[in-house]
């Protein structure tokens, strides 16, 4: 198997020196901007918050005020850029490069017949590259990924991040498992089309898309059963001990609401000495998902009626510091982020084995040419 | 109890045979219900022109292309059905030497190890060895004849019981179609094991050979031994009929004379003319033989030797 290996890997060794070249230079890189950033120490009592460059010219600068300058020239230097945008893209690169030479070339170049007669299993023979490359990938690419949470740590002083899902996607455990996602549908198209550069166009746009929509959908699935009322104790800031997950804002009750918003307020609005209300007619509204709601008080007699404007009637008045339901945050708070990167994790996995799974089938299908 | 997949199937003398064997590529018909029954330890001849079906035939036997109907067994054995069994029988030399770019010819036998558990690499080994072909040299250098020499090497080394060769001679130059010859002869008569040598030169693969099969757009036309071959036909120069000789196909010769070949019923048997004007017959050459089939398979007389 060792053979296997190094064969494998010498016999694809651009994309072998290629890749661990990147994969230790962004782990490098990220480390040195890390240092960089660490270096400044903060005089205790300041974060680099607030957001504005400088610091206002009438007064004389404070260390603080030198700190944060300090901190932005490196942390919106262009090298900091290109060392956040090769980790965004390095998992990509890594299974992309890979993925579409595995079978697609050996079927280009003519030696697909030689390895398939010589191994009688197409099966075997895939799995064993697989092994090979990802023997060669998941160490590397699991470097890059914490170099990255370390990298992040340091934009964010006081930042843990792993309690934290600020850029939670683009760092850690997860450059391993979109770089094994990446891999196998790579893999997968190759092996269908049986050709390097139509595997390489095909798998960019389907990337693209997959990391597109992968956080809305996780979103509008599994994620929002994590999520929960935010309060005050979850506000997330620089140094905030719990940072959030932020979902969707349209959460009413833990449950989507896509429909006009005034007829959400009308419907569950609860005005200050009006009669008691009828039953709420929504299905998706109950009395806890109002935030001004009290048993105690009357409706404004607009239940179950046609969106109107705001307000109430019958005499009632509406409750002092009326929050909109619009303005309802759930968040998941930063204490579940290994729970949301296992989550995340097995289904990125998941993928993985289910494109492998379809290139298995398919090496075992195809010609050979 | 037995877990090998020939155990019922193995005919006895037969290393590879194909029953009705039918392959099309959407309209076109490559194999049109081909019956071939190699005998184990022979050496074949598939003979044909471009586009007979002679790598369609391997390529099936290679488990690469599956059947429309018919099927075919290499030692017992349907590659379509077991192909892990079938492909552990079967050392293959494609059409155009498969190497590796970059990996070394030593990289290539290190590969076959570890991808077939029998491959014998020592054996390989020596083989390149003996033709002087460096095992650290990196295979996209090698010279074409080198190359497919690696590739016989490769197919020897599995010590595979079939041996199928899909014009490996094509791209060769003369000296090294020899010594491909004289290393495949060798081999084969040292290991006993059978061997398909498909080439569309039957000079080429005349003195390897002890048996001959011609095909032709995609049918089985001869299928003997090749000393049958020589014997039982004849060459006449015109349409006089030797006596109980059959017509098999005109072609024009050496010098357009239009000839014609005619299978005896005996061999040896046809050596006489039938009329007192007629020529007396030339035994005719394989070569004459196979222009002969080829003539009849496309229903044509327009076929010219050189």
């Amino acid at each position: 198997m060792r053979a296997r290996i190094f064969l494998t890997l010498k016999q694809h060794r651009f994309e072998t020196i290629t890749v661990v070249v990147l994969c230790l230079g962004v782990a490098v890189a990220g480390l040195v901007e890390a240092y960089r950033l660490n270096s400044i120490q903060f005089p205790a009592g300041c974060t680099p918050s607030g957001g504005g460059y400088g610091f206002d010219p009438s007064r004389a600068p404070t260390a603080c005020d030198l700190a944060t300058q300090k901190f932005h020239d490196i942390s919106w230097a262009f090298d900091m850029n290109m060392v956040a945008l090769f980790e965004a893209l390095l998992p990509f690169i890594v299974g992309i490069a890979f993925g579409a030479v595995l079978v697609a070339r050996e079927i280009e170049q003519g030696t697909a017949p030689l390895s398939w007669a010589l191994s009688g299993s197409r099966r075997r023979w895939l799995m064993g590259k697989l092994l090979a490359v990802v023997i060669l990938v998941v160490p590397l690419l699991l470097i890059a990924g914490l170099t990255a949470d370390v990298r992040q740590g340091a934009m964010n002083p006081g930042l843990d991040p792993h309690a934290s899902f600020y850029y939670y996607a683009e760092r850690g455990v997860f450059f391993v498992f979109w770089g094994l996602a990446a891999l196998c549908g790579t893999v997968a198209l190759g092996t269908i089309t049986g050709r390097t550069l139509p595997a390489v166009f095909l798998a960019l746009v389907i990337c693209v898309l997959a990391r597109g929509m992968w956080e809305q959908a996780w979103d509008r699935t599994i994620l929002r059963q994590l999520a929960v009322p935010q309060d005050s104790s979850q506000t997330s800031g620089y140094g905030a001990d719990l940072w959030v997950y932020q979902t969707d804002q349209y959460y009413l009750d833990g449950k989507p609401w896509n429909g006009d918003i005034n007829a959400w307020w009308n419907e569950n609005i609860v005005c200050v000495g009006a009669p008691t209300p009828a039953p709420a007619a929504s299905p998706t509204a109950s009395p806890t998902a109002s935030p001004t709601a009290s048993p105690t008080v009357g409706s404004n007699g607009n239940v179950g009626q046609a969106a109107g404007p705001i307000g109430c009637q019958d005499g009632g008045t509406l409750p002092d510091k009326v929050m909109p339901p619009m303005q309802m945050t759930y968040v998941i708070p930063g204490n579940q982020y290994w729970l949301v990167v296992a989550v995340e994790s097995a289904g990125l996995f998941l993928g993985a084995l289910f494109c492998a799974g379809v290139a298995l089938f398919w090496v075992d299908r195809r010609r050979p040419y | 109890m037995t877990t090998d997949p020939t155990a019922e199937a193995r005919i006895p003398g037969v290393a590879m045979q194909a029953h009705g064997l039918t392959k099309r590529f959407k309209k076109k018909v490559a194999l049109d219900n081909v019956d071939l029954s190699i005998p184990a330890g022979s050496v074949t001849a598939l003979v044909g022109p471009n586009g007979a079906g002679k790598t369609t035939l391997i390529k099936v036997c290679m488990a690469f292309e599956r059947p429309n109907s018919g099927h075919v067994e290499v030692d017992g054995v349907d590659p379509w059905k077991h192909r892990s069994a079938a492909l552990r029988r079967v050392g293959y030399v494609p059409q155009t030497p498969a190497v590796y770019r970059g990996l070394s010819v030593e990289d290539h036998l290190s590969m076959a190890r570890s991808l077939h558990s029998t491959f014998d690499t020592e054996y390989s080994r020596r083989r390149l060895s003996q033709l002087g072909i460096p095992l650290d040299q990196r295979a996209d250098t090698l010279s074409g004849g080198q190359a497919a020499q690696l590739g016989l090497a490769i197919a020897l080394g599995t010590r595979a019981k079939v041996l199928l060769l899909d014009e490996p001679l094509a791209n060769l130059d003369p000296l090294a179609r020899r010594e491909f010859i004289q290393v495949l002869v060798d081999a084969i008569r040292t290991d006993g094991s059978t061997a398909v040598l498909s080439s569309h030169i039957v000079t080429d693969v005349e003195e390897a050979c002890d048996r001959l099969a011609i095909l032709g757009n995609g049918k089985i036309l001869l299928d003997c031994p090749l000393h049958e071959a020589r014997q039982q036909h004849i060459l006449t120069d015109s349409a006089a009929p030797p006596k109980g000789g059959v017509a098999i196909g005109s072609f024009a010769g050496k010098g357009l004379t239009r000839l014609t070949l005619w299978r005896m019923p005996e061999a040896g048997a046809g050596v006489t003319a039938g009329g007192d004007a007629a020529p007396a017959p030339d035994t005719a050459s394989l070569e004459e033989v196979v222009l002969g089939y080829l003539a009849a398979g496309r229903g044509t007389t327009g076929l010219q030797l050189n």
